[in-house]
Formats: structure tokens, sequence, C-alpha cells
């Protein structure tokens, strides 16, 4: 033991009580223990000073129970058919469909003058700034001032969504296309190629796999997104229909088929989508 | 009259900070030169200066006469055609087959549209075949590239160079990345190169007996300037540690 001790002595840190300390204290560690203290505190806080408005939590617990026990236990159509909820689900993938499609037909454009290695910086960045801000305002914003010229409805809807999706796509895909080896593109710029003969025969093949998965994962965000939309925006579809059932006939019954619908639908996409990433591009 | 001449070329990056400081030199049609030197000699920039990947700060370097800064954007693309690269990292698009990363030398032949549409004409095609088949790479022609070792790679890169019909093929230490029998097939080919098809080949090389076996004549840069421009013959141990700045029993030449 003692060969050993005097060996090493000289970079082992003790505590003030003299036991051997094995964290290291940096400034991120400092940071994220403070945060993590900070909210722990304030949660505690909020709790303590609740205005519970002398509610029986019990009876309340119970009543809540019991609704959950109709939505999703007792799940049935009153007020439409199975073909009228089908149509609506219908009209719901729709809106995100087709503001998923036209959105990542447009980013992939807007990208590639917002990735670093394609284009000049001062371009790319401004590019990247301006659709943070785009980003920033939520889709229900951006819906609602669309509205004000497209009225509220599916117009107003889609382009609120395309426009987020844009914003969303376009820093998703210009990071993809950061990452592609610069030694790629130095290649072909040195065997005489220009920007759109890099963009396509580089560029374009070898980021593929990755544009279409940030794709898949829009697409689904924006079938919830388009669920709200129907309620919020009267875009229509199945978000519509919920927000009536909720809302306006109290049926809890219709909500919670309607909210199993949703679900259905949701994973049948993420299935789909891995299954296509599967056959069709992750071919190695 | 030389095919290249550099004259008096200086390159800095930040300033009072020169990267290539006075190189000069004369490439004549065919000659197989390399070029030695520590790392942070400035070959890689060297290299990239005579493609203008790289520009210059100072000096001139005329091809067949011509001054390439002078070049326009277009003549600029038409320049490099007829100068072919290839990589230590091969830098091919490696989801894409062996057949069509050697297409993708003939995209400074195209118009924008040609190169988006891959419209390659069927002599195109054949040649890169016929390219694939004198390296022997053949039978990988529809083989994804990343599928591919190194050595394959390498040979892929050098067809996508030749399919330019270039004048000058730069070559940034080809076998670095490659162990000793791939290193000499792509040695070999590149020695081929230059000597049946009169391609000046220049190479940045770390190997300094690869560089006395294959080439005619061996450059020695150190902190951007030329310190031996000559044949490989009389690279004496004084010249090696002028290049490498030690002593030459201290260094492992292979």
């Amino acid at each position: 033991m003692d060969t050993v001790k005097s060996s090493v002595t000289f970079d082992i840190r003790t505590k003030p009580s003299g036991k051997i300390k094995i964290t290291n204290w940096n400034k991120s560690k400092v940071v994220m223990t403070g945060t993590l203290l900070v909210l722990t505190l304030l949660s505690m806080y909020g709790f303590l000073t609740f205005d519970y408005k002398e509610i029986n939590l019990i009876q309340a617990t119970l009543d809540t129970l019991a609704n959950l026990k109709l939505m999703f236990l007792q799940a049935n159509l009153n007020n439409f058919t199975l073909a009228e909820a089908i149509y609506q689900i219908g009209l719901t993938v729709g809106l995100a469909f087709l503001a998923t499609i036209i959105g990542a037909v447009i980013s992939l454009f807007i990208a590639l003058f917002a990735a670093k290695n394609l284009s000049p910086k001062p371009l790319a960045n401004t590019i990247i700034i301006f659709i943070a801000f785009i980003r920033a305002v939520p889709t229900v914003l951006w819906v609602f001032i669309f509205a004000i010229a497209a009225g509220l409805g599916s117009e107003a809807a889609i382009l609120g969504m395309l426009l987020h999706t844009v914003a969303f796509l376009v820093k998703a895909f210009a990071e993809s296309i950061e990452e592609l080896d610069a030694g790629v593109i130095e290649a072909l710029r040195a065997s005489g190629a220009n920007w759109w003969h890099v963009v396509t025969n580089a560029v374009i093949p070898s980021t593929m796999t990755s544009l279409l998965s940030w794709t898949f994962l829009r697409f689904e965000t924006n079938f919830t997104v388009a669920v709200a939309m129907g309620a919020v925006a009267g875009a229509g579809g199945i978000g519509f229909e919920l927000f009536m059932a909720s809302g306006f006939y109290f049926d809890m019954k219709e909500v919670g088929f309607i909210t199993y619908a949703i679900l259905l639908i949701a994973v049948m996409l993420e299935f789909m989508s891995t299954r296509l990433k599967k056959r069709y591009i992750v071919k190695s | 009259m030389p095919l290249l001449e550099v004259k008096n070329i200086t390159k800095q990056y930040e300033k009072d900070k020169k990267v290539l400081s006075g190189i000069s030199f004369d490439v004549n049609g065919g000659e197989f030169i390399s070029i030695i030197g520590p790392s942070g000699a400035g070959k890689s920039t060297l290299l990239r200066c005579i493609n203008r990947m790289v520009d210059f700060s100072s000096g001139e370097i005329l091809f067949h006469n011509t001054d390439i800064m002078s070049l326009s954007k277009k003549d600029l693309r038409k320049y490099r055609t007829q100068i072919g690269m290839i990589f230590q990292h091969y830098n091919l698009v490696s989801r894409l087959t062996v057949i069509e990363n050697v297409l993708h030398g003939r995209l400074g032949y195209k118009t924008t549209l040609q190169g988006i549409m891959t419209r390659f004409t069927e002599e195109e095609k054949k040649e890169a075949f016929h390219l694939l088949e004198k390296l022997g790479m053949r039978e990988h022609a529809y083989k994804r590239c990343d599928h591919l070792s190194g050595g394959q790679k390498q040979r892929v890169g050098i067809a996508r160079a030749l399919i330019q019909q270039p004048k000058i093929l730069l070559c940034d230490e080809p076998i670095a990345s490659l162990d000793p029998n791939s290193s000499k097939v792509i040695m070999d080919h590149l020695k081929n190169i230059s000597q049946e098809l009169r391609i000046t080949c220049i190479v940045n090389l770390h190997q300094v007996d690869v560089a006395k076996h294959y080439s005619e004549r061996i450059i020695g840069l150190n902190g951007g300037q030329i310190v031996y421009d000559g044949a490989p013959q009389e690279l004496t141990t004084t010249n090696i540690h002028q290049i490498y700045g030690s002593e030459a029993e201290n260094l492992i030449l292979a």
C-alpha cells in the first residue's frame, strides 16, 4: 500500500474532511446542479402556495377517474357515424400532408442557401436567424395571423403550418447538409463541377436519408398540430369534432373514441415511416 | 515551353504567417514529381494553389502561358477540368455506385442542366468502364462506394480524375491511409499514368523512400519554402535533414 500511495499522492484531491474527492466541480457541473436545486425549490413553493379553492381532493380524483373510465373504456360515437369519422380523419391527415410536402420542397431550396458549406456565411446566417424568428412564434399564432387575410379555416391553417414547417425543416435540412464531408464537395469543385452539380450529385444523394427522416418526423408533428388547428382555427377535420364533443356536447364517450382514432393514426404513421426508411433508404 | 510555371507564389491565411513563401518551379508534360516535407510545410496548400481551390496571395501561376488568377468563373471551371485531383480520404460520394462516382469527373464539361439531370453520353460511360477495367475495378462498377476497401476507393478516385482527360494529376497524400500493398498498387498506377498517358503527376508524399523510388524529381518543402528541387538520386541525407529538420537516422523513412 505504501508504494502505491507514494507514487500517486501528487494529484489526489481530498475534501476538507480528508476523504478523497472523485467529482470535478467545473463550471458546467455547478450550473447544472444550481439549476436543479432552483427548480426543486420553485416546485415546492408552487405546491405549497396553490389556491386549492376548497376542492375535495378525493372526490375530485374519483370524478376524474370516472370521466376517464367513460372516455377510454366506453368509447363510442353518438353525434356522427364511423364513415364520417374516417372522412374527418382523412381531412386532418390531408392538412398535415399538404403542409409537410409543400413545406419540404420549399425548405430544401432554402436550406441549400442556409448551409454554411454551400452558401456564403452572411447569407446562411441571415436565413438561419430569420427562420429562428418564425419558429419562435407558435404555429397557432401564425394560423391566426393568416386568418386575418384568408379567414379562419383550412386555408389559414395550412399557410400557418406551412410557414412553421419551413422554418423547422430549413434548420434541420441545413444542419444535415453541413454534416456532409467537406472533401466530397472539394473533389467535385476541383474537377470543374459547378454549384448545382455539387448539390444534385453529391449533397442530395448523401443527405437523402436524413432529409427524409426529418420530413417524416415533421409529418407526424404536423398531424397532431392539424388536430389542434381543427379545434382552434376551425380548419375542420377530426380536431373540430373533438372540440365539439368535449366543449359543446360534453360527450366523454365520443372524446374517448376520437382520441383512440388519433392515437391509431399516429401509431400508423410512425410504423409506416419506420418501414419506409428500412426498406428504401438504408439499403446497405 | 513548360506546361505549368509557378512563379514566386506566396500564400498567407493570417497576417505575417506565411504558409507558402516565394515558391517557384516549372513543370513539364509527363513529369512525375513528388513533394515531400513535414506536416504543415504547405504541401497541401501548394497543390490547391495549382487548381485554385486556394487563391494565393501573390505571385503567378501560368498554365500554357495563361495566368490562372485572371481566369473568369467559366474559364476557371474549364481550367479545372484539365487538372485531376485525388485525395488521401478519396472523397467519393459513398452512397452512390462506383460508376456514378467515376462519371462525376465529367461534370466539369457539362452545362448546369445536363449535370443536374446526370446526362452522360454512351461514350463517356464506355470510357468510365474502360478506365475501371484498366484499374482492375471492372467487376465492382455497380457496387456502392461504402462497400469498397481503401485501396479500391483510391482506384475509383483515380478513375474519376482520369475521365476528366487531365493534363496534370494532383495527388494529395494518395497513400497515407493505405496499407503497404495497396500503396504499391496505387503508386504503380500513378507511375503508369505518367509514363503511358504522359499526364504530369504531382504527388504529395510522406514516405521519402517511396518518393525516391517512383519520382523523376523531388521537391522538398519546409516552412513554406522550397529547400530541395532535383533528382531523387541526388537527394542526400543533408537534404533530408534540411527538409525534415532532424537527423535522417531519427526518421522512419519507409
